[in-house]
């Protein structure tokens, strides 16, 4: 069982997270698309404080004995899956920018080539 | 060899499809326009540049050409300007791979029926357009590899190399079928099949063996052509030795990663 002076501090610590992120959104500092998986997360962590029993029963789902290294199992697979994410999303933008670079490459020519032409006559 | 005026009603209709509205005017005024695309990528290569950019107009006029002048950091960019060549500057590094499909999406925007990518450090010698462009006319083919195997003339790389080469070659053959023995080479011509499905999609770094699996998974008809290369003229490889190990792990992943996630298009 999880002690509950460990509950009360992870407790805080879903509440400030909730905070922080709201924060961002507020300020428009974040898509709501890629906050989702965040707020996902929180709301995760937050049932397995709320509700410890839950956590219990789907840590000994999973075949881990101790509870409190389930509880940093699960933390450390959802940070794997958010930077899985973050990876995915700079490899569309990387692609999105290539793919602008080259616009602007031939847009940049088509430009000079009709300077030209407007000089010529 | 050209039919020049119905190639060139046929471009202007495929231009007004595919490209941008008010883009369809893109080319030039002194000449006639020709079906062949010269891509001549160049990052950082101020000392060769004018050299195979003025032979390619001195003695082979009959082809257009652009210099993609990958977001080079030395004179590239100035040269091409002061000389008044074709060429489109990238503001941004992208590597071989980016600088070359710019090339292909330029090719595809003006409606070239074919383009060949030729490096711009003086390693390709374009007395070899002519052959490589029959070849695939005549052969029906879709891409047309210059491969220094064939003959083995001219520079033929070092020893490593050439093993590397290989193994990378068998790979090629393992999951396509197809034995390219210079897989690695840039030399390449493409007709209109590649040159809109490159345009879309290309390999970003040491794209030329991945580039190949794509073409074979699309059921494209590959082909390779004898030609001689030279040293290059100035500039380095981009594989030094120690990248080869990473350049051979990243491309073996690359070219079985699109074996994978294409599969082979069922019919043309």
């Amino acid at each position: 069982m999880i002690p509950t002076t460990l509950r009360i501090t992870l407790c805080i610590a879903v509440i400030c997270y909730f905070i922080v992120i709201l924060h961002y959104l507020k300020n428009k500092m974040l898509e709501l698309k890629y906050t989702l998986i965040w707020l996902v997360a929180g709301l995760v962590m937050g049932i397995m404080v709320f509700v410890p029993e839950l956590l219990r029963w789907f840590i000994h789902l999973l075949g881990i004995e101790d509870n409190m290294n389930g509880l940093f199992i699960l933390c450390f697979a959802f940070v794997i899956l958010i930077l899985m994410t973050m990876t995915s999303i700079a490899s569309r933008t990387t692609m999105k920018m290539r793919s602008i670079i080259q616009e602007m490459g031939m847009l940049e020519k088509r430009v000079r080539e009709l300077e030209e032409e407007k000089k010529e006559p | 060899m050209f039919e020049f005026n119905l190639l060139f009603i046929y471009n202007e209709a495929q231009v007004t499809r595919d490209g941008l509205p008010g883009m369809s005017g893109v080319h030039m005024n002194q000449k006639e326009k020709s079906s062949l695309l010269v891509i001549i990528p160049a990052y950082n290569e101020a000392e060769s540049i004018e050299k195979v950019v003025d032979n390619l107009i001195g003695n082979y006029p009959q082809y257009d050409y652009v210099v993609i002048n990958d977001g080079s950091t030395d004179h590239t960019g100035a040269i091409c300007a002061e000389k008044g060549y074709q060429v489109v500057n990238l503001p941004i590094n992208l590597g071989i791979g980016g600088a070359v499909q710019t090339g292909y999406r330029y090719a595809l925007r003006n409606g070239y029926s074919y383009a060949v990518q030729m490096d711009g450090d003086g390693q390709h010698d374009p007395q070899f357009l002519e052959g490589m462009l029959e070849t695939l006319e005549k052969e029906e083919a879709d891409e047309v590899i210059g491969s220094r195997f064939l003959k083995k003339e001219g520079f033929q790389s070092s020893g490593s190399r050439r093993t590397g080469i290989t193994i990378l070659s068998i790979l090629g053959k393992i999951l396509t079928g197809i034995r390219i023995m210079d897989i690695t080479s840039g030399y390449r011509m493409v007709g209109k099949r590649l040159i809109r499905i490159f345009a879309e999609d290309y390999p970003a770094d040491y794209p030329e063996p991945e580039a190949m699996v794509i073409a074979a998974t699309n059921r494209c008809r590959i082909l390779e052509y004898p030609v001689i290369m030279k040293e290059r003229q100035s500039g380095r490889s981009s594989i030094s030795p120690r990248r080869a190990v990473y350049y051979m792990f990243k491309v073996s992943l690359g070219m079985i990663i699109r074996r994978l996630s294409l599969g082979f298009r069922r019919g043309k």
